[in-house]
């Protein structure tokens, strides 16, 4: 009773749940801050999002005539949101304890990770809305494109673990971790650097971040499958995007470069990585380029990352 | 000062614009784009976010005359706005039609048509103008929480 008693406070609490929840929204805040900042503006007030959520649970929540189902319509939002809030569990974060092996290991959470475009997606086809099936249907597209990538950069570092500690694949997100406290990052293991690459390029795909925010383009298809959402439900999948970006960024950090001090200082280092990684990686990217087409976007996973991740698993399987 | 009245206050520093151009000449749309994203004036301060679902909008600013053949469609996106809502006319031609008030095509004063809270007039509004309108709408729709 004790350990379900744990699990579910590891899932609602620490280190998913409120904690993952907090982050990413103050993730999100930094972000915008610092995208106005780049462009010369003030910006808004760093707890914004949080303001944005208050302001959407004083809202009303209007389900379309064109629906095809209430209950989906309504129930879509908290998949996605209680999926991402279970993959925020999966992510060992420095200086707290370490995620229950009970809970899943990196290929649980590879799935959960394609669990919130799904929900989009049905989402943007149960509404009834033709901008709606649009976002579906480039939802789909973009994931199809970006998903091949990301399982094989996956394999690419369970299997290197694996024959590096004797064993055929190492599955766990904490042996992985331990794996490089004592041998290195796999950031500095060239072998892996394909890989790496592929991640990068899945990140900003994956949290539907510029260039490749093409499912949710406001101008063009009136922000996709999100279009009939208003009130609550909006607000729903707007805690799972923040929760998305913190499982990312933690499963990036936890791949290729878990080296931090012991303690409640390994914690401070994480989450600064995690601002600086986003502010860095993220915010001033999307303010200097713009969105590809999604033509543009399938042709280019199909043809680079997926090209360097193949890469990256083949030398791995031949070394 | 209770509980809700709190979130309400919190809540109020988030309103979410939405643009409905019924039949301007762009000149109005040009100043709502430029006062939202130039440096100067920038309206995120404000916490205002442009949005492009008429579902997540909360301030709607409308410009134009509403010409006849966009008022039915003007109409059937306000209804779609869900409430509490503040109703912002940008420019002169809501008011009284503009340079296009003898014209048999337009439908203006809008306010026959629409519950309008706040004018801004000008041809086109200066940003500083359009900006003291998103503030007083923002204070109506505090109301309105």
């Amino acid at each position: 009773m004790s350990t379900q008693a744990a699990l579910l406070v590891s899932v609602l609490a620490f280190p998913g749940g409120l904690f993952a929840l907090a982050l990413g929204l103050a993730l999100k805040g930094a972000d915008r801050r610092f995208a106005a900042r780049l462009q010369g503006r003030v910006g808004p007030p760093l707890l914004q999002p949080i303001y944005d959520l208050v302001k959407l649970g004083f809202k009303r929540t209007m389900v379309p005539l064109t629906a095809t189902s209430q209950l989906v319509f309504l129930v879509t939002p908290l998949v996605a949101l209680v999926s991402m809030l279970y993959a925020a569990a999966l992510i060992p974060v420095p200086g707290l304890p370490a995620p229950s092996p009970q809970l899943g290991n990196v290929l649980v959470l590879v799935y959960l990770l394609a669990i919130p475009g799904v929900a989009l997606m049905v989402a943007g086809s149960v509404s009834g809305s033709t901008y709606g099936a649009i976002g579906f249907s480039r939802e789909m597209a973009l994931m199809l494109a970006y998903e091949g990538p990301i399982v094989l950069v996956v394999a690419a570092v369970a299997l290197r673990t694996g024959a590096a500690e004797g064993q055929f694949a190492v599955l766990s997100l904490t042996e992985i971790v331990r794996h490089q406290q004592v041998h290195g990052a796999n950031l500095f293991d060239p072998v892996l650097w394909p890989a790496l690459i592929a991640f990068v390029f899945f990140y900003p795909a994956n949290l539907g971040i510029v260039p490749f925010d093409i499912p949710e383009a406001e101008t063009e298809v009136l922000e996709g499958p999100l279009v009939e959402y208003s009130g609550p439900a909006l607000g729903l999948f707007k805690l799972m995007s923040a929760v998305k970006s913190v499982v990312v960024l933690g499963l990036g950090l936890t791949l290729f470069f878990p080296l931090v001090p012991e303690g409640p200082l390994g914690l401070v280092v994480w989450l600064l990585e995690d601002f600086v990684l986003m502010l860095i990686g993220v915010t001033a990217v999307r303010v200097g380029i713009g969105r590809m087409r999604i033509d543009q976007a399938v042709a280019f996973f199909l043809k680079w990352p997926l090209v360097a991740a193949i890469a990256s698993l083949a030398v791995v399987v031949v070394v | 000062m209770n509980i809700l009245t709190k979130f309400k206050d919190v809540a109020a520093r988030s309103p979410w614009l939405y643009r409905i151009n019924a039949g301007s000449c762009n000149g109005c749309d040009v100043e709502l784009a430029t006062t939202a994203l130039i440096p100067r004036w920038d309206v995120e301060r404000l916490g205002c976010q442009y949005c492009g679902s008429p579902r997540h909008a909360d301030i709607v600013l409308i410009t134009g005359p509403l010409t006849r053949h966009v008022r039915d469609a003007a109409l059937r996106l306000f209804e779609e706005i869900p409430d509490p809502k503040v109703t912002v006319a940008v420019g002169v031609c809501p008011i009284s039609g503009g340079i296009f008030r003898e014209s048999y095509a337009t439908c203006a004063p809008i306010d026959q048509w629409f519950p309008v809270d706040v004018n801004v007039p000008g041809c086109p509004p200066r940003p500083q103008a359009i900006l003291d309108g998103v503030a007083k709408a923002i204070a109506i729709w505090r109301a309105r929480l």
